[in-house]
């Protein structure tokens, strides 16, 4: 716990970042409500991309709140965004279309509540520490909710709890294989909380650049997306699993080439089985 | 785990007018409770779910967590965050409890101690270890930093404290603090899940329109992510309370647990007060 | 009666496979530096300690490995429902994970490393090739022993947690074991060889990592021949105990008093646990022998 954690300025704005990546995650989780409407469901990857939207914009939402030194690990603060954002999310699940806003509305107040906990009652008194457990909710809330339209192909609680299984060549109803009664949430849940905390947990230090942490904010969005996408071959048509999969594989490796470039960039050296270089003074 | 510098400079106090104002918030969410779900069922659940955020919070001040100085033999505990090995413990025990709660015919009391002891259990063995390797792995007997005799054994601490540490491994106390920790955890999280499960297998089949024995896996998974989901919440804040580290019950940290017990409370009232909508309202 | 043999035929299984488990796992996170030891490896550089050591923190421990082990068991779950024999959707299932844990494995090495360039630590891209791939051949033995330990208790001992549910709960019970037990000994041991033997490291050492092997530069994989000796099996048995005497007492002792045998026998292990805690706290406090004399009694406070 000895590593100093420096405030660096510059770059994209805060609150860029937040208004984007919140209209980017609402619009395309709407996109997925296509699949009602058109009655197919190769719109679901839309929801992975409204979630990886929402990682990108929580990855800087950490770095926000961390950066002031919050006495416990990094990885605990994307815990937190993902236990309160799973209840927010499942509960708008039950309001049909206006889901992704209620998810929204609720969210803002139990992160409210529990950021005012947090600074008062528990005396941290960090300036940003509210609004940053307001945005963590929503994103915790959103991040859950795209990857489940994905999975299952829409946000509504019927469909979250429904699917239907098929044996000797019989689909029967079933509840047990859905997103829910089979606990992949609970997958989503570990993949959302691990992504959102990963980028600032890896990329802190006194060379902290933004461009690196976000490009890797995105890549590990993708990265959930492709395992998301394979999840979802259970409970939806396989093309649109596939195509979920193959833009998942796609956005995942260009972010991934692009973030290693980024690194050889900010790195002191780039060595191949070279020895410990010497230090002046050492 | 893997964490950044600069502790925060909160202080050990209770915040009088902040407390006050949570107390409200919790008094006014459980009179929201009772004017939209009447004195049923759903409203004792919420009044459970409570009481087992306040025991996971509790619990969690037990726990002697030592953090990144600990895995160096700086400073006593167990080398790991706080919020995780708590989490760690309590879903043992949630595991134990909601596999008692599957019997037959269901004990709410049964239950929730099985879980208690499931989470204490899961401490023990761990803690256990940590001395284990501590004593027979590295050659160091254990030593508190935190106050000069062990309150429960009476053992003299300081002379056992290696130059230039702030002391370590498990004194006893921190074995005991483990346990009781686990213990607290194990019953929170079991008491939560049970009281979530029961509203959603009562109120379930009516709104799906579909049989108690179908709906079963719907209202396990839902009751024991939100199990998950508040577990992690009180966990997370009652490591902000005591800012990472503590040693165990005789640690001066220990003293602030009031503060926490409201944060916990409320916590658990506004998130158990969502869960429980989405089948009552 | 078979029943019961039954289940403590699984019971065993499933604590012999937690053991595996254990062991790798926490092999799998001294290679790679993960947990707590990992703030020297971050702060060495900073002191002037260049070093060849992998560091890759994902996040600590018990979050990571649920992760690993919820996404296993999740995708696996997936396979079964699309009627895939288990083992073989276990095994496909875990091989997505360890692939998943593999690429964050890099990207926190790269990340951690490039921020740190202001003190001149470079990236070696043949610790990146080398470690990754024995961290992930490691994980794999972790995640594929977990998931299918879980799959044993959803399936043949009729647990109610869905497979993920289980998954993500045991994931997160084996970060918090792995850690809290082979920490201290990669942490104080391996990384502070140098220093004295049998005492804490003083706070004034840190970062003063041990950076040169028998021959050469020690890279992480020295670290995980000598943490493999004791920190491994020690976590292995450790979560193995944890998982196998939860279970056993549940399939064994459940049915005796409505529930309340196998809280009994809970106790009764707590206490016995106990007991062998606190003997070998006073065995340490015997040969070891205080370090400085006992003078407070004259102090009196």
């Amino acid at each position: 716990m000895t590593v100093k954690v420096e405030v660096i300025e510059g770059g994209v704005p805060h609150t860029k970042i937040m208004i984007g990546g919140l209209i980017v995650a609402l619009v395309c989780i709407y996109l997925t409500y296509v699949n009602q409407l058109t009655g197919m469901q190769g719109f679901a990857f839309f929801g992975g991309l409204g979630a990886v939207a929402a990682i990108i914009w929580g990855s800087h939402t950490i770095k926000h709140l961390c950066s002031y030194g919050i006495g416990t690990g990094v990885p605990s603060a994307g815990m937190m965004a993902f236990g309160s954002g799973v209840i927010a999310m499942l509960f708008a699940t039950k309001f049909g279309v206006a889901a992704p806003i209620v998810a929204i509305i609720i969210a803002a107040i139990i992160g409210a509540i529990l950021g005012y906990l947090a600074n008062n009652v528990l005396s941290m008194h960090i300036p940003v520490m509210i609004q940053s457990l307001i945005e963590m909710a929503i994103i915790g809330a959103l991040t859950l909710m795209g990857f489940s339209a994905m999975i299952s192909g829409s946000f509504t609680f019927n469909a979250l709890t429904s699917g239907t299984v098929t044996i000797l060549g019989l689909a029967l109803p079933s509840y047990q294989v859905s997103l829910i009664g089979g606990g992949i949430i609970a997958s989503i849940f570990m993949l959302g909380g691990i992504a959102i905390q990963h980028p600032f947990n890896a990329c802190l230090g006194p060379n902290w650049t933004q461009d690196r942490m976000l490009t890797l904010a995105a890549e590990c969005g993708f990265l959930s997306m492709i395992a998301a996408a394979i999840m979802s071959l259970a409970l939806i048509d396989t093309y649109a699993a596939l195509i979920s999969l193959i833009i998942a594989v796609i956005g995942w490796y260009y972010t991934y080439v692009k973030y290693l470039a980024l690194s050889k960039r900010d790195a002191a050296g780039w060595l191949d089985s070279k020895p410990i270089p010497e230090l002046e003074g050492h | 785990m893997s964490a950044i510098g600069a502790k925060p400079a909160a202080g050990g106090s209770l915040d009088p007018k902040a407390a006050i104002i949570g107390i409200i918030i919790l008094i006014i969410i459980i009179a929201l409770a009772y004017v939209l779900v009447g004195a049923s069922f759903a409203f004792m659940a919420l009044i459970g779910i409570i009481i087992g955020g306040i025991l996971i919070g509790f619990g969690v001040h037990f726990v002697p967590v030592g953090g990144a100085p600990a895995a160096m033999g700086q400073a006593p505990g167990i080398a790991t965050g706080v919020a995780m090995l708590a989490a760690g413990a309590g879903l043992a025990g949630l595991f134990g409890g909601a596999w008692a709660y599957a019997a037959e015919t269901p004990d709410l009391v049964v239950s929730v101690v099985t879980g208690a002891i499931g989470g204490g259990l899961m401490m023990a063995i761990t803690c256990f270890f940590v001395t284990f390797i501590y004593v027979y792995g590295m050659g160091i007997p254990c030593a508190s930093g935190k106050v000069l005799k062990d309150p429960l054994t009476g053992d003299t601490q300081p002379e056992y404290k290696s130059q230039g540490t702030e002391g370590h491994g498990l004194p006893f106390i921190s074995w005991v603090g483990g346990v009781v920790g686990g213990l607290f955890g194990g019953a929170g999280g079991t008491l939560i899940y049970i009281m979530l499960l029961d509203v959603y297998k009562g109120a379930l089949p009516g709104m799906m329109d579909a049989q108690a024995a179908q709906i079963l896996p719907i209202a396990i998974s839902l009751a024991g992510i939100f199990a998950v989901g508040m577990f992690l919440v009180n966990a997370v804040l009652a490591a902000y309370n005591i800012t990472g580290t503590i040693e165990g019950p005789h640690d001066p940290k220990f003293k602030r647990f009031p503060r926490d017990i409201i944060a916990s409370a409320v916590a658990s009232a506004v998130c158990g007060i969502v869960a429980i909508m989405i089948v009552a309202m | 009666m078979d029943n019961i043999v039954f289940g403590i035929g699984i019971t065993a299984l499933a604590g012999a496979l937690a053991t595996v488990a254990g062991a790798a796992e926490n092999t799998e996170s001294d290679i790679g530096s993960q947990g707590d030891p990992n703030s020297q490896v971050q702060l060495a550089p900073q002191m002037g300690y260049l070093h060849r050591i992998f560091n890759k923190a994902v996040a600590g421990e018990p979050p990571a490995w649920g992760l690993w082990i919820a996404l296993g068991a999740g995708i696996s779950w997936a396979f079964m429902a699309m009627q895939i024999n288990p083992i073989l959707a276990i095994v496909l299932g875990c091989i997505v994970a360890t692939l998943v844990q593999g690429v964050y494995a890099t990207t926190a090495y790269l990340g951690r490393t490039a921020s740190l360039a202001k003190f001149g630590q470079p990236v070696f891209v043949d610790i990146l090739k080398s470690m990754t791939t024995v961290t992930m051949a490691h994980a794999f033995v972790a995640i594929f022993t977990t998931v299918t330990m879980c799959h044993l208790i959803n399936s043949a001992l009729g647990h109610p947690f869905p497979l993920p549910l289980l998954g993500l709960v045991w994931g997160i019970a084996l970060g918090a074991a792995g850690s809290a037990t082979g920490n201290p000994f990669y942490g104080k041991e391996r990384q502070y060889q140098s220093q004295k033997f049998g005492a804490g490291v003083p706070i004034a050492a840190s970062g003063n990592i041990v950076r040169y092997a028998e021959a050469g530069e020690r890279n992480s994989l020295d670290n995980g021949w000598f943490t493999a000796k004791l920190a491994g099996p020690a976590s292995g048995v450790c979560f193995g105990m944890i998982v196998f005497l939860e279970i056993w007492r549940t399939v064994l002792f459940e049915p005796i008093a409505a529930g309340w045998g196998a809280i009994v026998v809970g106790i009764i292990l707590i206490l016995i646990f106990a007991v062998i805690d606190r003997y070998a706290e006073v065995w340490a406090r015997k040969n070891y022998g205080p370090y400085t004399a006992p003078k407070k009694e004259e102090a009196s406070e």
